[in-house]
């Protein structure tokens, strides 16, 4: 295990793509401190930033430990394929970006763009996340492509932006536009959604327990389901599933409480 | 006296080029053809302007030669771990070169004004593509003209005189006489009201339309105006229909719209406060149009969702391409905001919010954007160029814009200048230095010297490319 | 050149006859290969519509960037760079002059402004002119004079180099969402077709005496069936030809060379192009070769665009100009499975081993629309070695190898031809006499190839080939070292050709014209034309006109 600790607080943001397990592999600690990190606009050694520590365990694949906070630390554990990273504090901006493998968790928040384009692996965020979970760069329509990411607390806006494949799994609310543009791949929110969820979806299945405050009009009632799973796991509803977003000519699926959602009743008549 | 013509003019994104002006001993004394803001511009220029640098020593502004200011802001720059250079939308081509060329120096953050205005339409262009024009193909061509959260006729006041209903092309009259005759019954109508009012005295005066955005006027046959808003503007009342949006919920308008025009059908009676047939109409005089045309502004960008009540414009437009010729335009703000974006893109290839501080370019609005940065509180020094972030930015970001040393370079007394450490006033661009600028529709065109700046005054090309020699002279001295 | 060993004198950016050794820098370059600095006659590579794209395409920079050095800027992008970047990627490569193929005139000083950011190279742009109103109303009426008395007029206005045609009457049909069908179909609202727009701008480029030939991008671009669109547009002009001399160039003629009815049918029209071009002299063709990669399309012609946005469902950008052109972009990724784009790729080498005389056709992928200008070393391989080419025809759909012509050519090039179709063949279609050879007088523009041509067999070694014209061991442009290996040593301007036309009797606009200004613009016609020192190094060709 590598146990990285900040020296001193960071206000500028920090390049932190190297924190990675791919890279720490095979290297010892004074190669670790040699790898360059950008600081603001300041090229500076991993060492100057952090204490790194070297304990040997005996486990069978690498883990990297960050103590304290991280979040001015951008891209840690930027496509990682294997290994593992804690990160104590909080995590900075494009958490696990492009990850292709391993396992990220933060216990505390992280910031926006949390595992956007990653493949495999598994993110964990114990408390809340920013906007853009599992998105896609800028003009891509490459998101999230396979993986899981969990968060416990809320996320913010387009979670699972162009999202392919993969499940986004959220314990609290989120903002709007959950899976805009998505094509594919699941979306669980156990608690609230602000509105236009599933925008422009094209397929996909976005699950709301908790409640939404409207249904875009671009969707069409098409049943009440009494349960839907998720990854192998049933949960039980009953849900309202409209289809959209027919914009788009999508075929998505939204699946929404009918107990949390009594303003959607009237829906029911086209039933 | 002199009278110069053919004059561009450094006001809004319409960048007229056709004004007049009469200069008498170096100062503008008449200006013909401009609309009001465009000839106060003119005018009153000088008002208010600074015209010596200053330096912000012991908490006091006091009056600093131009070297000295040039040298306290180069130092900052050099000094700086993640400066913010801000603005470019108010100034020309020329010295936004400079500015980037700056940027990549000093290892900083450059971003303009569309960070705040149209950085969402950029967004949304950049998932879906843009189906545009110049503004003469309108003049000619188009024959449905839909203004949605902008009004021209108080913001660009030009607009529809000079490219859109009031003006004449080759395939399309000018609706003017229409109009003017149109306000005639309009006004008597109103007035006739009033009096039933007066003397029937029941009812407080009704308006003349329904709440819920009924056309009230007659039937056009040739060029219509569709005009969508929160709030019925001038423009609004020149239009043929009217569609009063809910605020904030012009997303779900247009997403209907999108289905409408795929023979689609909605299960609701009425989106965003509009009934579905008014909807149904709309959308059928856009697919019957020649050309129709959709200008937005920052009633769409800036309402709730963004980039993504872009996103479904363009692609509203892009659809529409299927049955019609229609195009999409953004309604630009400050003269030379697009030159800014252009100017960006080619030198590092985004068009605004662009991370220099590795070395080459990096861009994430929302990761690399002046708002998040300062909200975050990462950077560490700024320098604002023909803009005033202390009047509109949101409070905190505001706040931490001047907790960290500030330069600006503005000849106007506004907030900005009022609170920053280095302030060099410039020679105003387009009426005392020359340049280029960019039309909203991406027309390049020439800004004009018509009278001599005050000897202190630089163009901002100038005092950019001092400070740039000045910090890489820093830099060979500790290397 | 044909690998005879020389000493080689440079002197005030020229080559001379002779120099003080002693005083003289001396470049040892034995062993290696030396030919003029290469010159592209069709790469997108400044503009409104370039920066469109660079705007449209955040996801194709970020996979590569360029840091700023000691002496060079920072730049991103893979298929439309920033411009810095553009300059260097092109003098790395041995490239020393690049011309921009389409300039829409109203937006001229835009291209301007970005060839002035383009450093290390060459330049020259070419104005859109082939849908002009006031062009379409002088050539319905037969006022040849007249329109020629505009087009200089248009060239000094805007600083442009050639007569560029795409999609003629096409664009403007495009006005209203409509297209042409071929050169014989009526432009809408006006009393003239594709033909006699062609047939008009040929006469007229010829009393204009320009440099170049018109530069065509022939209608029906990009569909099934439409060599034989590419056939009648050049047979149109064939009784305009003087002796031996070209009068038109079909561009990017692999989207021309479609045979079929659908893309079902698709196949190569490359056999048929190639005939009527060796049989006839009044005619030269570019490539715009395919490489499979993830590119970005762009062109004037919108309604071809926007047929590319059909197929492709990708985003799509579309930028009409008033009373000119319009222009299209739209993001594609060629495929080696697609029986489509391999056939494509297929198509483009045809053309180029099919065609006989080096100096008529030359290698170009229509930079970004077939593939980034970075890949020609790849292109040149192919066109040099049948084993290259049989490798990536094992690769690609088995439908389009079925139909390929390759298996049964056998041509491969060598050097000498290699060096036509880069740049000797290039220069002199462009008139550019200094360009293009090394000969006594001609500009110090010379590119160093690490690579023996006695010792190297390019048909086996094509992979030593590639990597040679990769990263050339030396650039120069105008006798000073700028790259060397693959690394800008000195960061240099490089100037704007432009042609400087001399009528017989100086003609000014009419006042008629600027009335006409005012009515067709939405700019006046004073601010329309942009001055000598607007360019950062003004590079004039005085031309004089028959008229």
């Amino acid at each position: 295990m590598i146990i990285l600790t900040p020296k001193r607080s960071f206000t500028v943001p920090v390049g932190g793509e190297c924190i990675s397990p791919d890279t720490f592999a095979a290297k010892s600690t004074s190669e670790m401190a040699n790898l360059p990190v950008w600081e603001g606009n300041k090229k500076r050694a991993l060492g100057h930033l952090f204490r790194i520590e070297l304990k040997t365990a005996p486990s069978e694949s690498l883990t990297i430990r960050i103590r304290g906070d991280a979040g001015r630390i951008r891209r840690i554990g930027a496509k990682m394929s294997s290994g593992r990273i804690v990160i104590e504090g909080n995590a900075g901006m494009h958490l696990g970006e492009e990850m292709n493998g391993g396992a990220i968790t933060v216990v505390g928040n992280a910031g926006s763009w949390a595992g956007s384009r990653m493949k495999k692996g598994t993110i964990e965020i114990k408390g809340d996340a920013g906007h853009y979970i599992g998105a896609a760069y800028r003009g891509s329509n490459k998101g999230m492509n396979g993986g899981a990411i969990t968060i416990y607390g809320n996320a913010g806006n387009e979670v699972g932006c162009f999202m392919r494949k993969g499940l986004i799994k959220i314990h609290g609310d989120v903002g709007q536009f959950t899976g805009i543009h998505m094509k594919n791949g699941t979306i669980y929110i156990g608690g609230d959604s602000e509105v236009r969820a599933g925008a422009q979806m094209l397929g996909g299945k976005i699950v709301v327990l908790g409640r939404i405050p409207s249904i875009l009009p671009t969707f069409t009632i098409d049943d009440i389901k009494s349960r839907v799973k998720i990854d192998g796991e049933k949960v039980e509803g009953p849900f309202y599933r409209f289809l959209g977003d027919l914009a788009e000519n999508g075929n998505g699926k939204l699946f929404i409480s009918q107990k949390q959602n009594t303003h959607l009743t009237p829906c029911e008549r086209f039933l | 006296m002199t009278v110069i013509s053919h004059i561009t003019c450094p006001v809004c994104g319409d960048f007229c080029d056709d004004i007049e002006v009469t200069v008498e001993d170096n100062v503008i004394t008449d200006v013909k053809n401009a609309c009001a803001v465009g000839a106060a511009r003119f005018l009153n220029y000088a008002t208010h302007r600074r015209t010596k640098p200053l330096i912000r020593k012991d908490g006091e502004l006091v009056e600093a030669s131009l070297d000295e200011a040039i040298r306290k802001s180069a130092e900052i720059l050099a000094d700086a771990t993640y400066p913010l250079l801000f603005g470019w939308s108010s100034t020309s081509c020329e010295a936004t070169r400079v500015g980037l060329e700056l940027a990549e120096e000093v290892g900083g953050v450059i971003d303009n004004t569309s960070t705040i205005c149209h950085g969402p339409s950029i967004l949304g262009i950049q998932d879906i593509g843009i189906s545009s024009c110049t503004l003469g193909q309108l003049r000619h061509r188009a024959d449905l003209i839909f203004y949605w959260g902008s009004n021209p006729w108080d913001a660009h006041p030009r607009h529809i005189e000079r490219y859109t209903m009031f003006t004449e092309g080759r395939f399309q009259r000018s609706t003017w006489r229409k109009y003017v005759s149109r306000l005639g019954g309009t006004v008597t109508e109103k007035r006739l009201q009033r009096t039933a009012n007066l003397l029937l005295d029941h009812h407080p005066p009704t308006p003349i339309e329904t709440g819920q955005g009924l056309p009230y006027t007659m039937f056009q046959k040739k060029r219509k105006m569709v005009v969508a808003d929160v709030r019925k503007t001038r423009t609004a009342e020149a239009a043929d229909y009217f569609l009063q949006v809910e605020p904030n919920r012009d997303y779900e308008l247009l997403q209907a719209f999108r289905m409408l025009i795929r023979d689609g059908e909605l299960d609701v009676e009425e989106v965003a406060g509009v009934p579905v047939e008014l909807l149904e109409e709309v959308a059928d005089v856009m697919i019957g149009c020649e050309l129709g045309v959709f200008f937005f502004g920052l009633g769409l960008t800036m309402s709730e969702g963004r980039h993504r009540n872009i996103d479904a414009a363009l692609s509203l437009v892009r659809d529409l391409n299927q049955y019609t010729k229609f195009l999409i335009m953004p309604m630009r703000g400050h003269f030379n905001v697009t030159g800014a974006n252009v100017v960006f893109t080619w030198q590092t290839g985004y068009p605004f919010a662009v991370d220099l501080s590795q070395g080459f370019p990096r861009y994430n609005p929302g990761e690399t954007s002046t708002i998040d940065i300062l909200r975050r509180r990462e950077s560490d020094a700024a320098l604002v160029i023909g803009s005033d972030p202390l009047a509109h930015f949101p409070k905190k970001t505001a706040q931490n814009l001047i907790k960290n040393p500030l330069i600006a370079i503005d000849p106007e007394l506004t907030p900005t200048t009022l609170m920053a450490d280095v302030v060099i006033p410039p020679a105003y661009v387009g009426i005392e230095a020359e340049g280029t600028a960019y039309r909203m529709d991406h027309v390049p065109l020439p800004l004009k010297k018509i009278v001599d700046p005050p000897e202190t005054c630089l163009s901002d090309e100038e005092i950019l490319r001092r400070i740039l020699n000045e910090v890489r002279r820093i830099r060979r001295k500790l290397n | 050149m044909n690998g005879e060993r020389i000493d080689l004198y440079i002197c005030d950016g020229k080559v001379v006859e002779k120099v003080d050794e002693r005083k003289a820098k001396v470049i040892d370059a034995s062993g290696m290969m030396v030919m003029p600095g290469g010159v592209d006659i069709h790469s997108h590579i400044a503009g409104a519509e370039v920066n469109a794209g660079r705007l449209l395409r955040p996801e194709d920079h970020v996979k590569d960037v360029e840091a700023k050095t000691a002496v060079t800027r920072s730049g991103v992008g893979y298929s439309v760079p920033s411009t810095f970047t553009t300059g260097y990627r092109y003098s790395r490569m041995g490239y020393t002059t690049v011309m921009n193929p389409s300039m829409p005139p109203l937006e001229a000083r835009h291209t301007h402004e970005e060839l002035n950011d383009t450093p290390m190279i060459d330049k020259a742009a070419f104005p859109l002119i082939g849908d002009w109103w006031v062009v379409l109303e002088y050539l319905q009426d037969d006022r040849i004079e007249e329109c020629a008395a505009h087009v200089a007029w248009i060239m000094r206005a805007t600083k442009g180099y050639a007569i560029k045609i795409v999609n003629p009457g096409g664009l403007e049909a495009w006005g209203f969402g409509r297209n042409v069908a071929g050169i014989d179909d009526s432009v809408p609202h006006f009393n003239i077709t594709p033909r006699d727009i062609i047939r008009g701008l040929c006469k007229v480029n010829k009393l204009l005496n320009l440099p170049h030939t018109i530069h065509v991008h022939t209608n029906n671009l990009g569909r099934p069936g439409n060599y034989a669109t590419a056939i009648e547009t050049m047979k149109c002009v064939e009784d305009l030809a003087e002796e031996d001399n070209p009068v038109i160039h079909i561009t990017h003629c692999q989207f021309c060379a479609f045979k079929g009815s659908d893309w079902q049918t698709l196949q190569s029209g490359a056999e048929e192009i190639a005939e009527y071009v060796n049989q006839h002299n009044h005619v030269t063709l570019d490539m715009g070769q395919v490489v499979f990669t993830d590119t970005t399309t762009m062109t004037a012609d919108g309604p071809f665009q926007y047929g590319l946005y059909g197929l492709t469902g990708n985003k799509w950008v579309n930028h009409d100009v008033e009373t000119e052109t319009s222009g299209g972009i739209v993001p594609f990724r060629y495929r080696r499975k697609s029986h489509v784009n391999a056939t494509q790729w297929s198509i483009g080498l045809e053309l180029a081993l099919l065609i006989e005389d080096p100096w008529r056709i030359y290698l170009t992928t229509d930079h970004p629309n077939g593939a980034p200008f970075t890949t020609y070393p790849k292109v040149i391989s192919w066109l040099m070695s049948t084993v290259a080419r049989k490798k990536m025809l094992k690769r690609i759909s088995r439908r389009a190898r079925r139909k390929s012509l390759l298996p049964s050519i056998d041509r491969e090039y060598n050097f000498d031809e290699i060096a036509t179709v880069t740049r000797a063949g290039q220069s002199k279609a462009l008139g550019l006499k200094q360009k293009g050879h090394l000969g006594l007088g001609a500009d110090a523009d010379i590119a160093i190839y690490n690579l023996n041509p006695k010792t190297v067999d390019p048909s086996i070694e094509y992979k030593a080939v590639t990597r040679a014209f990769c990263k050339p061991a030396y650039t120069l442009k105008g006798g000073e070292i700028v790259a060397r290996d693959g690394e800008i040593v000195k960061p240099i301007q490089g100037g704007t050709f432009w042609v400087d036309i001399k009528l017989s009797k100086p003609w000014e606009p009419s006042e008629d014209l600027k009335l006409k200004f005012r009515e067709y613009w939405t700019v006046e016609y004073e601010n329309y034309p942009i001055s000598e020192d607007y360019l950062k190094a003004s590079l004039p060709i005085r031309v004089e006109a028959r008229i």
